[in-house]
Formats: structure tokens, sequence, C-alpha cells
């Protein structure tokens, strides 16, 4: 193996687990407040999509990474009033959002640019490389230590995941609870709509329905592999980020004379329900994650 | 009597009426001074902790006022009340688990929070020693509710609210809890002491004010009140403190254990080789600190915890880990130590509740075993009745009903049964003097009507009240078994504390 393999190995590891890494990442902050989003591949689908049209239309490719981190804010919004002030269930609200997404999307691009299907944006709304690598992949390096330190290092992030874990006391304590949630859970599902226009403004580079392909669950059964701790889901992101860059070798390699390709490219996810399966006796979520917190 | 005494806290008619219409406090006023500890004392569901809650924020009054320190004040929030000095800690400490104790002082305290004393220096000053760095999910209740008492300080609070502080604690720990009380007196500050356990309240408290079902039935200096005055304001009516009782005729023996041994869930022996028998026409208490065993051997006997070795004889039957639906059968009933884990199924019924355990019997069914409603509502509606359960409907959740209330569909429940045994554990705990003195009376007509109890508490006065005979458990075995009659309660103390009977010289 070369050099330039090694690094081209590398680079696609990187870029596969970049999404998974934020996404995962804002959900770990989101459920530390008790709010458990599972529509996560939904925001990354409309973000993705709500990106394209952005950079598209203004050639602008800031402007649309900036329109598509708004859209994930703005489910987060949606999600964190419904959650945290209306008290509804996570799960259904979640649910929802995928749903919406996976009927919204296609009809956005037909509509949009009357074709079906997916859309390919032009090189002016690509997002560019600095240093030859993608930014959003260098922020998502700079974030997971923020964030970290935020949750487990600030007063804020004490009151935070004071709300995950005992609403009650901390009310009682003079932590704003709803807010704190609220705010959270659009944080939260920010990350998810940046990993979203990574996609498909930078990565991939074009929108589809099938965009996400299921990372937005992988980013949940990640959570749960890194107990709730952003630097364990950075080494669970990329782990599962060269479980595919893998599977993408073995397809070319003479491998796939003897097992059909269809059954490789379902390794990651085999991957990440052993994994959790493995993780789930062990992990101790915040306790009051998904649990609508009520005054008595 | 001293006159110029600074008032901390003057509510005047405060009355409260929940949207449902029941009026929970009915024009209530007191005056509480700066600098004095001050019993609230009434039975559950008197409306203590509902007017310690209006005066803390929580809770929006109807009507009245409240002035602290002389100013009259309007709280939105607690919030506005930790503000001007008010702290409470509530029943079950208001802090997060997985935090240690320092990350729980500092949890939630606004941006612009400047410290009066610096941490160190409150602990130094106050006495309260606690473990800082240790999790609250990894200390006692005891220490817990010590954390949130500093906390409340560290806000700078100079009124204290303790709603039954000393609920969950041991008799060694409500000592020390007392002595760190009386500290912060001397410091100044105002403590309010909500308690419905009379001997505490005369204990710590210089002023007292009783409430009885919302409004105030007293108001008097702690040195000029009596326990049987106290009882009579709390509950409207004399008790007997002391339970009138008459000679006991025992008959033969109901339930004969013979060597039992008994493990903890952890693998440890509770129970180490315990032989006692019980009885009819007798009550038998088994006395003891929570935790020597006593729950495992009484576990064992009901068939609810497996005997690794020894025997239980119930009715001359061997019935040793028999399943607990056989010894119902039998005629033996269990008031199970924890209603909330044991006793009920908190999100059922209380109709369900009623009949759980008897609801086999052919009287609640119809043919195609179908539950035949009427009989059940007749059923639990004769135990409302009977037992004074106070419940909005039958078919409300257990869980919506006070802990007394609770405890009294369970009573109420097993003594349907018509048993020949009754195995009460701690019957009367966290319950109110009314509740208490009822219960204690229903077990006490048992005896006399020729039935066996066997009476497990750690109340001391109750098990000596009761009992016609007594055992003293220590580390799972008995110091000892004595008529009650010819043991004082020193010496029942003295057996607690693992001295055995032949030790201290009696017999």
């Amino acid at each position: 193996m070369d050099e330039a393999m090694l690094l081209s190995i590398l680079l696609q590891t990187a870029y596969a687990s970049t999404p998974l890494l934020l996404s995962s990442t804002g959900e770990i902050l989101s459920e530390r407040a008790g709010i458990v989003n599972i529509g996560l591949e939904g925001i990354m689908l409309l973000s993705g999509f709500v990106g394209v049209v952005v950079g598209q239309e203004t050639l602008n490719p800031l402007l649309g990474i900036l329109a598509g981190i708004g859209a994930g804010a703005l489910v987060g919004l949606i999600h964190g009033m419904i959650t945290a002030y209306m008290k509804g269930d996570h799960v259904i609200s979640g649910l929802g959002i995928n749903l919406f997404a996976l009927g919204f999307v296609p009809y956005g691009i037909y509509a949009v640019w009357g074709v079906r299907g997916y859309f390919n944006p032009s090189d002016q709304a690509k997002v560019p490389k600095v240093f030859g690598v993608s930014p959003i992949f260098i922020a998502s390096l700079v974030l997971v230590p923020l964030i970290y330190y935020i949750l487990f290092k600030t007063r804020f992030g004490l009151s935070l995941r004071a709300c995950g874990e005992d609403p009650h006391s901390a009310d009682a304590s003079g932590v704003r609870v709803e807010r704190m949630q609220l705010l959270a859970s659009v944080i939260g599902a920010s990350f998810s709509g940046l990993a979203g226009v990574f996609m498909s403004l930078d990565w991939l580079t074009t929108i589809t329905k099938d965009l996400p392909a299921g990372r937005g669950f992988i980013a949940l059964a990640i959570v749960n592999f890194a107990n709730w701790n952003p630097l364990l889901g950075l080494l669970g992101s990329y782990v599962f980020g060269f479980s595919w860059v893998a599977i993408e070798w073995l397809k070319i390699s003479a491998l796939k004379q003897v097992i059909p390709v269809t059954l490789l490219n379902t390794i990651p996810y085999l991957v990440t329900l052993a994994v959790t399966a493995g993780a789930l006796g062990r992990s101790r979520p915040p306790k009051y994650a998904g649990v609508p917190y009520k005054k008595e | 009597m001293p006159p110029e005494k600074e008032v901390a806290i003057e509510m005047v008619n405060i009355s409260k009426v929940y949207p449902d219409g029941v009026l929970a406090l009915d024009k209530v006023s007191l005056t509480i001074y700066k600098g004095e500890i001050h019993g609230i004392l009434g039975e559950n569901g008197a409306g203590k902790t509902t007017l310690m809650r209006i005066l803390y924020g929580n809770i929006k009054p109807t009507g009245g006022k409240i002035k602290v320190f002389g100013k009259e004040v309007s709280f939105g929030s607690s919030k506005d009340a930790i503000k001007i000095g008010i702290g409470m800690v509530h029943q079950h400490p208001s802090l997060v688990p997985v935090f240690t104790a320092l990350e729980n002082i500092y949890l939630g305290l606004p941006s612009n929070f400047k410290e009066q004393v610096s941490l160190k220096e409150l602990i130094e000053r106050t006495g309260i020693k606690v473990p800082l760095e240790e999790r609250i999910e990894d200390v006692s209740l005891g220490i817990a509710q010590k954390v949130e008492i500093l906390k409340v300080l560290y806000r700078g609070a100079e009124i204290l609210i303790l709603d039954e502080p000393t609920t969950n604690m041991t008799v060694e720990e409500v000592k020390e809890f007392f002595s760190t009380l009386r500290n912060l007196k001397k410091m100044g500050k105002t403590i309010i002491f909500i308690s419905h356990k009379l001997k505490e309240v005369l204990d710590i408290t210089d002023n007292i004010t009783v409430l009885r079902r919302g409004k105030v039935s007293g108001s008097l200096p702690t040195s000029q009140a009596t326990p049987e005055e106290l009882a009579k304001l709390m509950v409207g009516r004399e008790v007997f403190l002391k339970l009138e009782k008459q000679g006991s005729r025992p008959g033969e023996k109901i339930l004969r254990v013979e060597d039992l041994w008994v493990k903890r869930n952890d693998g440890s022996w509770a129970v180490k080789g315990v032989s006692f028998e019980v009885r009819y026409g007798e009550i038998f208490g088994i006395a003891g600190v929570e935790g020597n065993g006593q729950s495992e051997l009484i576990e064992a006997i009901t068939g609810l915890r497996r005997a690794e070795r020894g025997k239980v004889f119930f009715k001359g039957e061997n019935v040793t880990n028999a399943h607990p639906l056989k010894l119902y059968t039998m005629g033996l009933a269990h008031i199970p130590e924890d209603r909330q884990k044991t006793g009920l199924i908190l999100d059922m019924s209380v109709a369900e509740n009623s009949i759980l355990g008897i609801h086999r019997k052919r009287d609640f069914l119809r043919p195609m075993m179908i539950f035949n409603e009427n009989k059940i509502k007749e059923h639990v509606e004769r135990l409302i009745q009977q037992y004074e359960i106070v419940v909005s409907k039958i078919n409300a959740p257990a869980r919506s009903l006070s802990g007394g209330n609770q405890q009294k569909v369970v009573v109420g429940r097993e003594f349907s049964k018509t048993p020949d045994l009754i195995i009460a554990s701690q019957p009367t705990r966290g319950l109110d003097v009314g509740a208490t003195e009822y219960i204690r009376s229903l077990l006490l007509k048992m005896r006399n009507n020729g039935k066996a109890v066997l009476l497990m508490s750690s109340d001391i006065d109750e098990v000596m009240g009761l009992s016609d005979r007594v055992a003293v458990i220590y580390e799972g075995e008995f110091m000892g078994i004595s008529e009650t009659s010819s043991v004082s309660e020193k010496e029942i103390g003295m057996m607690m504390g693992g001295y055995k009977m032949g030790e201290i010289g009696i017999k």
C-alpha cells in the first residue's frame, strides 16, 4: 500500500465519519438535557436539501451551510417545543420528523428543480476545500472537544446535565428546565443539520431522499455506545466510518466473487447492531432522557 | 418572655382553594420570630406542606398576606423566595443522584451570584461536614439532607424550611442532626421544622403551631406543651398514646420458627439461626434497628424469600419455603414493610388494589372467571367506610393517595382476609397519629379476639406498647425473648445495641 492510497483511505474514513460524529455529538448534548430526538435522519435529509437550495440559488456555499444549520435548528425548536414545553412523546415527535422529511424532500427536489430523484449542485455552490480538506471536517474536530468541555467543565454544562438526570432537582435548584431543554434541542439538531449540508454540499455533493442512508440511526447507536460522552462518540464515529470505507475496499477486492455486494453493504449496520447490543449492558443513560418533565 | 423580638415571618389569613374545590388552607395565620426553631405540627394532609410551599413561592395562595422581615412580599416562583433569603429542604432531597455533593451545591446558581461566605467557611461555622466529592447516590439520606441544607445556606438563606427532615434518618442521625440545627439557631438562622412526630417537635422547637384540616388549631411555646395536648390539637380528640391492653390469654402455638437461616440479596447471612413461636391470642413483637435481618426474616416466613436452613410451621404444618398463596389460603395475612413496593401496585386503582391476592375468590367472580364489578365496588366501599380512607374515587390510582391512606388500603385488604395470623411489618411507619392509633387498635382487637399477631417494628414505643412478648434482633440473631412486662425500654435499647439478654442481667 503506497502513501497516496493510505492518505486516501484516511480521508475517506474521515469523511464517512464526519456526519456520524456531528450528528451523534449534537444528540449527546440534547439527550444529556433529557431530550431524545430520533429524527436525526430526517434532520440530515431536510438540512441537506435546504442547504442545496440556498447554496444553488445564491451560489454561495457559506449561505448554504448556514441555511442547513438553520433548518436543523428550526426542527430542533419545533421538537423542543413539543417535548419540553408541551410534554409530548419524544419518540413520536422524532418519528414525525423522519416521516415528514422523507415525504417533503423528494417533492421539494421536484418543485424546485423540476427533476425527479436527485439533484447535483453546481460547482460554485459546493464547499471549497481548505488546506486540501473539507472545512466542515475540521470544524467537527474542533466542536467535539468544545462540547465535551461545555458539558463537563462549565456551570452551564452542569445545569444542562442536571435537566437530563433529575429535572425536579434541577428545577428546585433554580435551573430553568424547559428553557434549557429547548436550547439543547435546538443546538443538538443544528449539529445534525450541519451533518446534512456536509453531505449534500461538501462530501457527496448531491441531494436525494436516500442521502443520509441510515446515518441518523447509526448516530443514535453511537450515542449509546459512547455512553453519552462526546469523546467516546469521536471514537465510535470513526469506527463506524472506517467500517464503511473498509466495505468499499472489500467490494473491489476478490471477496465480491464470494459474497454478494448487497450483503457486504449491510456490514456497517450489522456492526452497529452488534456494538449497540454489547454497549447496552454497561451504558448508563441520563435518567430522564426521553421522559417529559412534569411539575407537580 | 423577652419583649422586642424581631419578627421574621408573618403570614396573615392565608387561604388556598385548589381548582377542584378542595379547601387546603382556611385563613391560616402565624408569626415566626427571627432566630427561633418553629415547629409546624399536624397530621398528614393537614396542610403543613401546602402552607410552607406557599411561603416558598411554589404555590400561589388564594388569599392572605405574607410579610418577611416586615416587608410584604408576593412570590411568582421559588426563585423570588430564595432571593430574599428563604430556603426549603424538601422531604426527598432535591439533589441530582449522579452528581457529587459539591456539584449539587453549585448547580443552578444564578450567573450574578455573589457568595456571602465561602463554602469552606460555611462548613466550618455550621459544623455540617459532608463528603463533598462523593456522589449523592453513594451517601445516606441523612447526609444528603445535610448537603441540601448546606446548599440552601450557601445561597444565603436566613430562613430555613425543613419538611419532615427526619423521616429517613436513624435515631443516631436524628441526634446529630438536631445538634446541627441548634448550631444554626445560634448563628441566628430562623428554622421552620415541619413534622408529625411529637417527640421531635417537643425536643427541638421553641414555639409550635399545630394545623388540623387546613386551620390553625393551636399555637403555643414548646415549654408549655405536653405530648397529650399536642396530640389532641392534631387530631381533635383524645388520643390514647398508651393503648389500653387487657391481660393476654395465649393459647396454642400457631406459628413456630426453628433455627431459620436466611440470606440477603448479596449472599451474606441476614438471619442466623432464629427460633421462636407465636401463640393464638398474643402479639409477638420483633424489635431492632432496621437492617439487622428482621425484613429478611419476615420475608422468609411469608414465602417471599428462600429460607436456606431451618423450618417454619404454621398451624402444625411444615410451610418452609411454601408459596405465599398457600399461606394465604391457610389463614395468614401480611402487611408488608414497604407499602409502595410490595403492598400496592401504585398505578392500579384503589378498587383493584383492594382485592389484590383475594381476587381469585368466588365472591368477586362471575361465571367464566369475569370480575363481578359490583361485588368489587361493594368490597372497596366497605373498606373505605370502615377504615376512613380518604379517596376521591375508587378508580383513582393508588399512587394518588396520601401515604397514610395507602397504608389503610393495605391494612384494610389484609384484615378483610379474616386471617388467624397477621404479620405486620412496620405497620404505622410514616403515618400520622390518628391513623397510627387506629391501626394499633386493630392489631390489639385481633389479639383480643384470640387471633395471633407477629409485629415487626423499629419503633420501640410501638413494640413495647403492643406486644405481649418481645424479641430483639441484632445482626441476624435474637438477643433475647421476653415478656414485655418484665423488661424495660432501656433494656430493650441495650439489646438493640447488641447486648444479649443474659449479659444485662435479665433472668
